[in-house]
């Protein structure tokens, strides 16, 4: 691991047709710490995601997870080095039920498999909805499971998409705690989040991109006083 | 419930397999055929009902299996069972070929490259007329097997559903189902989805393929427009829709219900048989889209081996 990064994104540029969606990014992720990716609508937040996890692929630029290079990867071979996400838009899989969502992404014993779901549909208290169409489920119960989901196959990197978004006040303290918790693990994580509260509170270190370029980096409280990030936000 | 099933089945299959010693023989021709469209209802169900994939051209394998086999009756001598069963293997070389290129398109668009398929295989198979006997047709040597055919018709039904029993009890089958329910998800969380949809086609298409020789022998004769026919895809996706898609026995209730139907409607009213069909996908596609079996398992949360 070089220079001790778990991640790091070297000189990333991606562009769609004319525009530039991302340009030239860099940074790295340190192991065992919450980071912050910030920025306004349509900076490039979403698509950093997906070339990370090979959703999308990069034009220029490269991305090394441990000691190995993953552009280029396939997203579920990303997936099994050990890189964890969740969505924007919920996508948990709607015709299977919320237990069957858990079991099929994992490629453990189904015994072990089996007792691991339980916990953490317990650890979501969505366990007595075992059985029930992760489709009928509540739009915060399908961001939990979503949630949990993501844990099931033991990342060490995890990246999250606006985990706060649609999630009431008591679910969101149960979810900041359970993020705090993962770190304590020892997992790295990279939240995408619009709601500045949640990123003072959870973030030790924050991006911030503007028209897909990096434009500051630094801890939550300078981040909020930088020049430059005040002037993306709110224009001149 | 399970033990009533676990009962039943045995019992069921006794009977089946003893039916053809008192069977007239438009019983057994009667039979042969509804275990033939189980087979090709459920084989659909495997790439279409489970990873969402919808194939308008799974007759393609049909046709393939009955031409493979077909010919080397005719041509090379074989026996009819080994001879089927190459039609099957003819039928999943086929579906590699095509598959790797075409399940890389989304939606409508693998759809119809597979209806395609369906029309340049016919018009391959009426071009190559000294292999095929082209428009001609080919005529397989004269033999009275339909009972044999019965048996071999009935394994090929009981084993897809077999398969799908395994698949869709495992995690294998629910993996084929994040493919339908959500693909770039599946995919994010590690589902390698180009190898498991390749997998589902394959398996969809080898017992089309034996049960496509199967009726080549039983028919005695075949040509382009009697194995080809996209009203053979339309046959098995509407049975597969009616009974259940992604379920194990949908497929097969739809198969069972509806080659019924068509046999009392088609003996009575021959003209208005075709319309009749054509109310029931309607009907299917309007008001039930889960079919029978996916109502029921919505309503009273059925386990999945139901």
């Amino acid at each position: 691991m070089r220079d001790g990064h778990i991640l790091e994104v070297r000189d990333v540029t991606k562009r769609f047709g004319g525009v530039r969606a991302v340009h030239r990014c860099s940074f790295a992720l340190a192991p065992g710490k919450i980071y912050g990716l910030i920025g306004p609508n349509g900076s490039g937040k979403t698509t950093l995601f997906n070339c990370i996890t090979g959703l999308t692929q990069r034009d220029e630029g490269e991305i090394h997870f441990k000691e190995e290079r993953i552009d280029g990867l396939r997203p579920y071979q990303v997936a099994h080095r050990g890189i964890g996400r969740t969505f924007q838009i919920i996508r948990v899989f709607p015709e299977l039920t919320a237990l069957e969502n858990l079991l099929v992404v994992t490629r453990e014993a189904f015994d072990s498999a089996r007792r691991k779901a339980m916990d953490l549909l317990r650890f979501v208290t969505l366990d007595r909805l075992q059985n029930e169409y992760a489709g009928n489920l509540s739009y915060g119960q399908q961001k939990l499971l979503e949630f949990v989901r993501v844990l099931m196959t033991d990342p060490e990197l995890i990246l999250l998409d606006e985990p706060a978004a649609g999630v009431n006040r008591t679910l969101l303290n149960e979810l900041l705690a359970a993020i705090t918790r993962l770190r304590d693990q020892g997992k790295t994580i990279l939240i995408v989040e619009h709601d500045m509260k949640v990123v003072m509170a959870l973030c030790e270190q924050v991006f911030v991109l503007d028209h897909g370029e990096k434009i500051a980096e630094g801890p939550p409280a300078a981040i909020q006083a930088d020049e430059r990030v005040i002037e993306a936000y709110f224009g001149r | 419930m399970r033990w009533a099933i676990l009962a039943a089945l045995p019992i069921g299959l006794l009977l089946l397999a003893l039916y053809p010693m008192v069977a007239t023989g438009y019983g057994i021709q009667f039979m042969l055929q509804l275990f033939m469209w189980v087979a090709l209802a459920q084989s659909w169900n495997l790439i279409s009902g489970l990873t969402g994939y919808v194939s308008f051209g799974h007759v393609a394998f049909f046709g393939t299996g009955a031409y493979g086999a077909a010919i080397l009756v005719s041509k090379h001598a074989w026996h009819w069972v080994p001879a089927s069963l190459m039609g099957g293997v003819a039928a999943v070389v086929l579906a590699l070929i095509i598959g790797y290129p075409c399940l890389r398109l989304k939606g409508p668009y693998f759809a119809i490259a597979m209806l395609g398929l369906n029309e340049v295989m016919r018009v391959l198979v009426s071009y190559f007329e000294g292999l095929t006997g082209g428009g001609s047709g080919l005529s397989l040597p004269t033999l009275h097997a339909s009972r044999q055919v019965y048996y071999g018709m009935g394994l090929a039904a009981l084993a897809i559903t077999g398969v799908a029993h395994i698949l869709i009890t495992s995690r294998v089958g629910l993996r084929f189902m994040t493919i339908r329910e959500d693909e770039i998800a599946a995919e994010a969380m590690g589902i390698n989805t180009a190898r498991y949809k390749l997998f589902a086609f394959l398996l969809s298409a080898f017992v089309p393929g034996v049960v496509g020789g199967l009726y080549a022998r039983d028919q005695g004769y075949i040509e382009p427009i009697s194995v080809f026919p996209l009203l053979t895809t339309v046959t098995m996706i509407v049975m597969a829709l009616f009974g259940g898609k992604g379920t194990i026995w949908g497929p097969v209730l739809g198969a069972v219900t509806l080659f019924i139907f068509q046999e009392l409607v088609w003996a009575r009213f021959l003209y208005l048989h075709q319309v009749l069909f054509g109310a029931i996908i309607v009907v299917v596609v309007l008001l039930m889209p889960k079919g029978i079996l996916g109502i029921l398992q919505e309503r009273y949360r059925l386990p999945r081996w139901v």
